[in-house]
């Protein structure tokens, strides 16, 4: 018996007695539980095994007092009302936000946070960890520390772009089917039912297939983005217009000019393959966002005040904008945190497969796929990028977790 | 009358949590409670009195969400406050049984209804399973079911509510327990077949000589049940007393607001005898929702300016149907609408900015008519500044005028949203959105059903108002006859899609007249405790509710006469 | 009986319609490339005789619709034509390869689909307890970690640092069926961790709704015992929801596959495709997608007929 066992025992036992004694029956059945678990794990895996234990419990802790100090932050500055609604927040979506705060400042001032460059060979292959390279290099010699950082910077927008696409295309179609209802809403419903039966992962690879080779070019993407757009675009005339000839025209001439712009933003910030990832995301994800969409304005169309502004001769755009859109934001935001999450890992699990973010391009899936040989060394290299994509999905998803309990707790 | 007799219950200072926005918040704030054996005690009060949760708390069951504090319930000598869990569920179903509100909702879906009705006697081995049916179909025969042999072994969606409400009632007699708790059992039934259920339900706890504790929001149900009422407003007792001496002579203000019978009645007005078209008029209508059975079969009548008619009849007889039809929601499949002589296009989407501004709707749930996430001032002066085109301070203006018009201080209402009013005020926004387009003819579905009866009053009598004021016509949807009695001017009935009679107010109230009109009339429950009483006996307890409607003769000279 | 029949033959009819209009985006947007596969098989020096002989040889010279219902049909016989790349039959390469993946998945399911309904139905019961709010972070984490994170870390510490069980899950044919559960446990084992938290969130979803109905609280106001309300009142009505939870989640395992079988090195058709696809041979591709989108419908098919046959109110039709 260490020292370090009789000690771990000591401080667990001791605080489920005294847990027991001011009757905090949460806290000490866990506790409890916790000693009880011990037991199996100290003989199963001996003292080592404990000592994870322990350190997890020392990190979690941590993971929390952080948690706490960030949402107290928050609150310290909130004005009166966010600050209401944050006292709500459990530690976990305080923790989600810390993340999320983290990584979106990693990804903003990348190129003055990282001390290398995102390609910048340095040192040998896999060269250990030393005072400049907080983790080592990886299996070109570049620090793995900077490429994490830029990493946070590419996969991250990518993602968000693939799921503003998707969530633009999907909800303004779904609020218009939801909305409009008819043979518009089954053609939209059945098209989504067959889109969604194809598994994503496979339609992704299916779509990479074909337009990730010589169709990954300036022309094609800049087509394919145009048409994306104008799609959209026709959602938003539809409702505008109505059945007015000169709306339509004029409508359809703002939203070429548009379209154009959009593409060539898209086209200035990313480099085609990229492009094409990101619309192979909102081809898979829109109907999905649209399902949701028109689920949620389902159940405000049905209310009495729309059928009081559809009688009184609204347009379908007033509808949307003024009656729907306001009574389904919570639901929507929460959902566009999940589909941030199934967007992002499906990036990830693309580039881990070598078919998304191509190198050298710094990006968290790759990293993994580059360093998967040193795990058969018994390195965690290759483990801390895939652990950062974990931590970023969890916390975004502890958040979505508060947000949507935070909305059908005021609902019932 | 009273049975003095040993005490069965007894609640002191019931206190009762909820749990909401992360605090507990008092719903119950100490009430007390006794029940004598074979007592039958009429709790009533409006919605969120906390009626349903002292119901649960008799039986020593908090719901989910909600917690009993500092409180003593004692039944027949054992205090359940602190007695074991393992102790109370002994109590339930042998010796307290309760009888839901929804009984399509409470049986449970996946077994047959006399084996659920079984449950309970197996369960504290006070029958064998065979003993245990026979019973069932014993009281099945008690409770007047039809087919008592063999409705058990059916599903609970195979039967009707109100027969299923009857098999409930079999169902918490199993064990012939001391108490049943009876929580609103009647509230989601019509009005014709309440009757039965009632009846059903009286006859067996005297039978066996049950206590009950009486769960309604209606006086005139609760006076043909109880022995004693008990009043509640906002988780406080107002006052209880024995049932006649409450209705005679109720004490606190709030009790005779209750029981003011509705005082307030329009004078009837007549048809204006130059010949000017009728305003709206309905012409042979059929209407059938997609793919579906006729709704309307051949609906006619007509409304003139300035006048009210109400159109009455159960769920299902078509009258919030007729006026989709009319708003132009629903494009009827044969007949027309005519608006001053004119047709008016079918569907509203065809109908131009003018048409639509004539005709306007006010909705029985304020709650789901109100966007709750807009302003006051837009929801009135969206309709201004669309018909009439009002911007600025004009707008501002005519948004005050409306605010005046429904007696609501304009100062004060401008900036707020819906949740923020009470259920009275949402209506009275509801009619000002409808007057704000300037309209001649307002459809009101139900507008008083959801209201507590001092408010809906109120309402009535704004609305006869403005008709005065404004020279309004209204389609008055409803299935309270209170409501026709004060404010309609002509009367159409209507039964499973077809006007089965109509005409002036006075003469509907006096017979003779068409069988159904007259079920249904006779139907409606009176604050007379004598009524239901009375009622079987004048007409037998086989010719009320659905066997009475199944009985009337379409040979009848007045059934196959008043179409015509 | 002659509705559900009807319901389910309407079900079964959907989902041909939608596994046609699948073949069709599968088949046609391979034909929305610049030139044709003769041409991506021979790149960019070939001749013009080359490609025209090679055009001939794979049919290219049909109008597209021809080759499709060439394509559909040999689809339908198990004929996916011959690879562009090896030359081999589809059919032949992918045929053992599946029998491989839906013995994984098999395996994944068999632990998975018992463990996460036990423990979903325990948490339901112990909602908002502490243990329910341990569960909840643990499964949100393990539903947000990305398949190759997991088996990582199980590679890492189960086969590199404490030897348990291999890191690579090759296969061969003489092996027992022991020595094949022990090589395949951690790809397994990675898609249980994925599949179970997602299942236990959704079981505990539909039990929780289950048992907010008034049937149950009318349950236990009869004095039914707690057992009893779960096992007489909630579970006969349990079974369409938990019947829906088991396949979507079966269906996912579907894509969790791909990446799975990647980390592992294990010869399945998810790897299949990924080669495929990084090779651009577009008729293993085709073979591969039309298989996965198979099992997929098929999977969401079950449930619903599932569905079908245990709603009561179906079953006893008034």
């Amino acid at each position: 018996m260490s020292v370090f066992v009789i000690i771990y025992y000591f401080l667990l036992l001791g605080a489920s007695c005294l847990a027991a004694y001011f009757n905090k029956r949460s806290a000490f059945l866990l506790l409890f539980s916790l000693t009880l678990v011990s037991f199996i794990l100290g003989i199963v895996g001996g003292v080592s095994a404990l000592r994870m234990v322990a350190i997890a419990a020392g990190l979690m802790a941590l993971a929390a007092m952080v948690s706490y100090a960030f949402r107290e932050f928050l609150i310290a500055i909130a004005s009166v009302n966010m600050a209401k609604e944050l006292r709500t927040a459990p530690l976990t979506a305080a923790f989600g936000m810390f993340v999320i705060f983290t990584v979106a400042i990693a990804g903003i001032f990348a190129p003055w946070i990282a001390p290398f460059g995102e390609a910048e060979v340095i040192t040998a292959a896999f060269a250990p960890a030393d005072e400049t390279m907080l983790l080592g290099a990886d299996q070109l010699g570049r620090d793995i520390f900077s490429r994490l950082v830029f990493g946070a910077r590419n996969t991250v927008a990518l993602a968000l772009a693939g799921t503003v696409l998707a969530f633009l295309l999907g909800a303004l179609a779904g609020l218009l089917a939801a909305t409009t209802g008819g043979w518009f809403d089954q053609l939209l419903a059945r098209s989504s039912d067959v889109i969604m039966s194809i598994p994503s992962l496979i339609f992704a690879l299916l779509m990479l297939s074909i337009f990730g080779g010589e169709l990954a070019n300036d022309t094609t993407s800049f087509w394919l983005l145009s048409g994306f757009a104008v799609v959209t675009g026709m959602l938003v005339v539809t409702a505008m217009a109505g059945k007015s000839l000169i709306g339509w025209l004029i409508g359809l001439a703002i939203l070429v000019g548009v379209a154009v712009l959009f593409s060539g933003f898209m086209l200035a910030i990313f480099n085609p393959s990229e492009i094409i990832l990101i619309l192979v995301v909102a081809v898979i994800y829109s109907p999905r966002v649209f399902r949701l969409t028109r689920a949620v304005a389902g159940n405000v169309v049905v209310m009495d005040y729309i059928e009081a502004a559809k009688l009184r001769g609204e347009k379908t755009w007033y509808l949307i904008r003024r009656e729907i859109l306001p009574n389904s934001t919570a639901p929507l935001v929460a959902e566009f945190g999940l589909e941030f999450c199934f967007v992002f890992l499906l990036i990830a699990g693309l580039s881990f497969l070598g078919l998304g973010i191509q190198p050298p391009t710094a990006d968290w899936g790759s990293m993994v796929r580059e360093n998967a040989t040193l795990v058969s060394f018994g390195e965690i290299t290759p483990l801390i990028p895939a652990a950062a994509i974990a931590l970023l999905t969890v916390a975004v998803n502890f958040v979505v977790d508060w947000m949507l309990y935070r909305s059908s707790g005021l609902k019932v | 009358m009273i049975k003095k007799k040993d005490v069965l219950l007894k609640i002191r200072d019931l206190k009762i949590q909820g749990y909401s926005d992360e605090t507990w918040v008092d719903i119950i704030k100490g009430v007390d409670l006794t029940l004598h054996r074979g007592e039958v005690m009429g709790l009533i009060g409006e919605s969120g009195a906390g009626k349903s949760t002292i119901g649960a708390a008799c039986m020593g069951y908090a719901r989910d969400g909600t917690r009993i504090v500092d409180s003593s319930i004692e039944f027949d000598g054992m205090e359940l406050t602190t007695a074991t869990e393992a102790d109370r569920r002994m109590l339930r179903g042998s010796r307290i049984a309760y009888v839901a509100q929804s009984a399509a909702a409470s049986f449970n879906p996946a077994h047959k209804i006399i084996d659920q009705h079984t449950e309970a006697p197996l369960q504290y081995r006070l029958k064998k399973r065979l003993e245990a049916q026979e019973d069932a179909m014993e009281l099945y025969e008690k409770l007047r079911l039809p087919n008592p042999q063999e409705i058990g072994f059916r599903y609970p969606h195979q039967v009707s509510g109100g027969q299923l409400q009857r098999a409930m009632t079999a169902m918490a007699m199993s064990c012939r327990p001391d108490l049943i708790i009876f929580d609103e059992p009647t509230t989601a039934l019509d009005v014709t077949t309440q009757i039965e259920v009632l009846a059903a339900i009286r006859d067996i706890v005297d039978e066996y000589n049950t206590a009950a504790i009486y769960i309604t929001h209606d006086l005139a149900v609760v006076a043909q049940m109880a022995d004693t009422i008990k009043v509640l407003l906002k988780g406080e007792e107002v006052e209880e007393a024995p049932t006649k001496e409450m209705l005679d002579n109720p004490q606190e203000d709030y009790t005779k607001s209750l029981w003011a019978v509705r005082s307030f009645e329009s004078p009837q007005r007549h048809r204006p005898t130059d010949g000017t078209p009728p305003l709206i008029s309905v012409k042979n209508v059929d209407a059938s929702y997609t793919g579906g059975e006729k709704v309307l079969d051949d609906v006619s009548f007509d409304i003139y300016e300035g006048m009210t008619v109400a159109v009455v009849g159960e769920s299902g007889s078509g009258k919030s149907t007729t006026a989709r039809v009319i708003t132009g929601l629903l494009p009827p499949s044969k007949g027309e609408v005519l608006f001053k002589g004119e047709p008016f296009p079918q569907d509203y989407r065809s109908r131009t900015k003018d048409q639509l501004r004539q005709c306007q709707m006010i909705y029985q749930m304020a709650d789901t008519a109100l966007n709750p996430k807009v302003r006051i001032s837009e929801i009135i002066g969206r309709p201004a500044a669309f018909y009439s085109g009002l911007k600025g301070v004009a707008l501002k203006n005519r948004v005050d005028e409306l605010l005046d018009l429904i007696e609501l201080e304009p100062s004060q209402y401008y900036n707020r949203y819906p949740p923020e009013l009470s259920g009275g005020q949402k209506q009275r926004i509801g009619i000002a959105r409808a007057l704000a387009a300037e309209p001649t003819f307002i459809v009101c579905d139900e507008v008083t059903s959801a209201l507590d009866q001092l408010v809906a009053e109120g309402i009535l009598r704004l609305l006869d108002r403005l008709q005065n004021e404004l020279n309004l016509a209204y389609m008055f949807i409803t299935h309270d006859l209170a409501t026709v009695r004060s404010i309609a001017d002509e009367v159409v009935v209507m039964q499973h899609g077809k006007v089965v009679e109509q005409g002036p107010k006075d003469d509907m109230f006096t017979p003779p007249h068409h069988p159904y009109t007259d079920l249904l009339l006779s139907s409606v429950p009176e604050m007379d405790p004598d009524w239901l009483t009375t009622l079987l006996e004048e007409r037998g307890v086989d010719n009320v509710g659905d066997a009475a409607t199944a009985r009337i003769d379409p040979n009848d000279p007045k059934v196959s006469g008043t179409n015509a | 009986m002659g509705d559900i029949l009807g319901l389910v033959a309407k079900r079964l009819g959907l989902g041909l319609i939608i596994l046609l209009v699948i073949s069709l985006i599968i088949f046609f947007m391979v034909e929305l490339l610049p030139g044709d596969i003769a041409q991506a098989v021979l790149g960019q020096g070939a001749t013009p005789e080359n490609l025209a002989a090679l055009r001939k040889e794979m049919g290219l010279d049909q109008p597209a619709i021809i080759r499709y219902l060439d394509w559909l049909a040999g689809a339908v016989t198990l004929d996916f034509g011959n690879s562009i790349v090896t030359g081999t039959s589809v059919a032949e390469t992918i045929g053992t390869r599946f029998a491989n993946t839906l013995f994984l998945a098999t395996y994944a399911a068999a632990i998975a689909v018992p463990i996460s309904i036990v423990l979903g139905v325990i948490v339901a019961l112990l909602r908002n307890s502490i243990f329910d709010r341990v569960a909840n972070v643990a499964t949100l984490t393990s539903i947000s970690s990305p398949e190759f994170f997991l088996g990582y870390i199980l590679i890492l510490y189960l086969a590199v640092k404490t030897g348990m069980f291999p890191a690579i899950a090759s296969l061969s044919a003489d092996m027992t069926f022991g020595e094949l559960l022990h090589r395949t446990f951690l790809p397994a084992l990675t898609l249980v961790l994925v599949v179970t938290a997602h299942m236990m969130r959704m079981t505990r979803a539909a039990i929780i709704n289950l048992l907010a109905s008034p049937y149950i609280e009318m349950a236990r106001l009869k004095g039914t015992p707690p057992w009893k309300v779960i096992v007489r009142h909630a579970l006969p009505n349990a079974w369409a929801p938990i019947i829906n939870v088991v396949a979507l989640n079966l269906a996912y395992l579907i894509t969790g596959v791909v990446l799975v079988e990647v980390v592992f090195v294990y010869p399945g058709i998810g790897q299949a495709l990924v080669d495929a696809v990084s090779k651009r041979d577009f008729p293993v591709v085709q073979a591969c997608c039309l298989i996965f989108a198979a099992t997929f419908i098929l999977l969401n098919l079950a449930a619903d007929v599932g569905a079908i046959l245990t709603n009561p109110r179906l079953r006893h039709p008034k």
